[in-house]
């Protein structure tokens, strides 16, 4: 960042806490480039190390468990994906800047996406273990609904061209809903399914030993960092393409003013 | 408030000149029904813990189907532009539309029911059902109404509503199927579906009203 | 007991299922690439002088990605 840049930012931002927050979020965004890339690969290594090698042998499940180390925290960096959809989709709304909406587009693929890992890691986790590949546990159900939904926006938003800023508002308003609606969802799913008599019931997660909390941390760690540079990825792609036809568009125009004075 | 009126007025008016429309709603929810009580094989045995999944089923495609619609005809004949540009705030324009809807889903739904008992014996034209019904549809036509006005530029908007709605929904599905299981006589009672039935609606109808004027302003 | 063959479908899962978002996103690059090219060579048709400046596209984003996954 130029000096002139670092003094126009330190005046918008102000003195106080929040102006240094925002002015190290600023900087952060600004190293993204730099610092995913190593991070994510240090970070990954270190999750597969742990998984595989590092973390114990479960004693009742065996070596499948350890996609535990995946499943997890590819849930979690996928509702963490859905709040930046959210966010972006009120900024969007708030500012009208069409690439808030490259970023929720991106950010609402990723999620769908690690909400597909955690879908399938668990259905292959669970095969062995329970001897089905689905069970409605209220957990999964809820997260297969997440996916529909989310899936869905998506599809709106790909029907319409990407510069499509109605669609964009459309798009907007229903990610909010959709973010808005995901914790009643979880809860009338988690009613429909022990307010209603079952034939298997399942355990919560007992408490995990030492080792097995610290690869869990590390793969929080590690798939949410491994979520972000995609999502970066993509919304700089969807930015740079968003400007590309903007000057196609100028560019159009030009030709055809050149064209009607001749 | 009198704009409101207003409103619902002229969506009423608007929905008895293409009442056609909804009258083939309320006939692909008769053969909704009869296509379950083939599919599901509801002659036979009892039918009570079937009965409320198809009915709800059975009133949510009727209501995303006919909310479809309903829109577009007035989108295409430039009758809701022309509503934007009258001084008419915008929360009275999508009361005054999901009024209308409400009115004509639940005359549909009042002829199913009466269908349903005759076809499965079983009455369902009491006053519990009938509360449950109320706020179940208000709960789901609030939704649809804001959605289909959001869907209604897409070319693919007939498959895209019931894509975008039905996971918005799952709650108030599984909330008014059990409340009316409940009120049908199972074990658990509709009491605590209730209860999220009404919470849905109310954070379903306040949510669409506020969202509204952000979907239609140009 | 061990299911080892599930624990290695469910990594296989995981890392197809990023190389294949890779693979899309890469896509959706080379297509905007093969857009910034078009754009200039029909500026280049119009005002050849000035053409090199316009469509410069700026140092950050994917080409900086790009050097900076080289780097690691």
């Amino acid at each position: 960042m130029s000096a002139r840049g670092f003094e126009a930012t330190n005046a918008a931002t102000g003195n106080g806490p929040l102006g240094l927050v925002t002015r190290l979020a600023l900087r952060a965004y600004s190293l993204r480039w730099v610092a995913l890339p190593p991070l994510v690969g240090i970070s990954m290594f270190a999750l597969i190390v742990g998984a595989v090698i590092a973390a114990p042998r479960e004693a009742v499940e065996g070596e499948v468990q350890r996609l535990f180390y995946i499943h997890v925290p590819s849930a979690i960096a996928a509702y963490g994906a859905f709040f930046v959809v959210f966010v972006c989709s009120i900024a969007l709304l708030w500012k009208r800047d069409m690439r808030w909406d490259a970023v929720a587009r991106s950010a609402a693929g990723v999620g769908v996406l690690f909400t597909g890992f955690a879908l399938a890691t668990g259905a292959i986790w669970g095969r062995p273990i329970w001897g089905v590949y689905w069970t409605w546990d209220a957990r999964l159900t809820s997260t297969l609904i997440l996916f529909l939904l989310y899936s869905g926006y998506l599809l709106a938003r790909s029907v319409a061209e990407p510069s499509d800023e109605q669609a964009a508002r459309f798009g907007a308003v229903f990610a909010i809903i959709a973010f808005a609606d995901i914790p009643i969802i979880q809860m009338s799913v988690r009613w429909w399914r022990t307010l209603h008599p079952q034939p298997i019931v399942f355990d919560p997660t007992p408490s995990l030993p030492g080792e097995m909390l610290i690869v869990l941390g590390i793969g929080f760690i590690a798939i949410t960092l491994l979520a972000t540079w995609l999502i970066v990825l993509r919304a700089e792609t969807e930015s740079l393409t968003l400007r590309a036809q903007e000057l196609r568009a100028r560019l159009d125009r030009r030709e055809e003013r050149g064209m009607g004075r001749s | 408030m009198s704009a409101v009126r207003a409103v619902v007025a002229k969506d009423l008016r608007l929905l008895w000149r293409q009442r056609s429309g909804w009258v083939s709603a309320g006939a692909f929810a008769a053969i909704t029904i009869l296509t379950f009580s083939f599919a599901l094989d509801l002659a036979t045995g009892d039918v009570r813990p079937l009965l409320p999944g198809v009915l709800w089923v059975t009133f949510l495609f009727a209501g995303i189907i006919a909310s479809g619609h309903s829109f577009v005809q007035e989108q295409e004949q430039g009758t809701f532009d022309a509503m934007l540009l009258a001084p008419v705030p915008r929360t009275a324009l999508y009361l005054g539309k999901a009024i209308a809807n409400l009115i004509a889903l639940l005359t549909i739904e009042v002829a199913v029911l009466g269908l349903a008992t005759i076809l499965f014996g079983i009455t369902l034209l009491d006053a519990e059902l009938g509360l449950i019904t109320l706020i179940g549809t208000t709960g789901y036509v609030s939704m649809t109404t804001l959605l289909s006005t959001m869907g209604g530029q897409a070319r693919a908007r007939a498959v895209l509503l019931p894509v975008l709605s039905l996971p918005v929904l799952v709650p108030l599905l599984i909330a008014a199927v059990r409340a009316t299981g409940g009120a049908l006589g199972e074990p658990t009672g509709s009491a605590p579906w209730m209860l999220l039935l009404s919470v849905f609606t109310l954070w379903s109808l306040m949510g669409a009203a506020l969202l509204f004027p952000l979907v239609v302003e140009r | 007991m061990d299911h080892l063959e599930y624990l290695f479908a469910g990594f296989a899962v995981f890392w197809a299922g990023l190389f294949v978002y890779l693979l899309w996103l890469q896509m959706r690059l080379r297509t905007l690439q093969r857009e910034l090219e078009q754009l200039q060579e029909r500026l280049e048709e119009e005002q050849p002088a000035t053409a090199p400046r316009e469509v410069a596209a700026p140092a950050e984003g994917p080409t900086s990605a790009r050097t900076a996954e080289r780097g690691v």
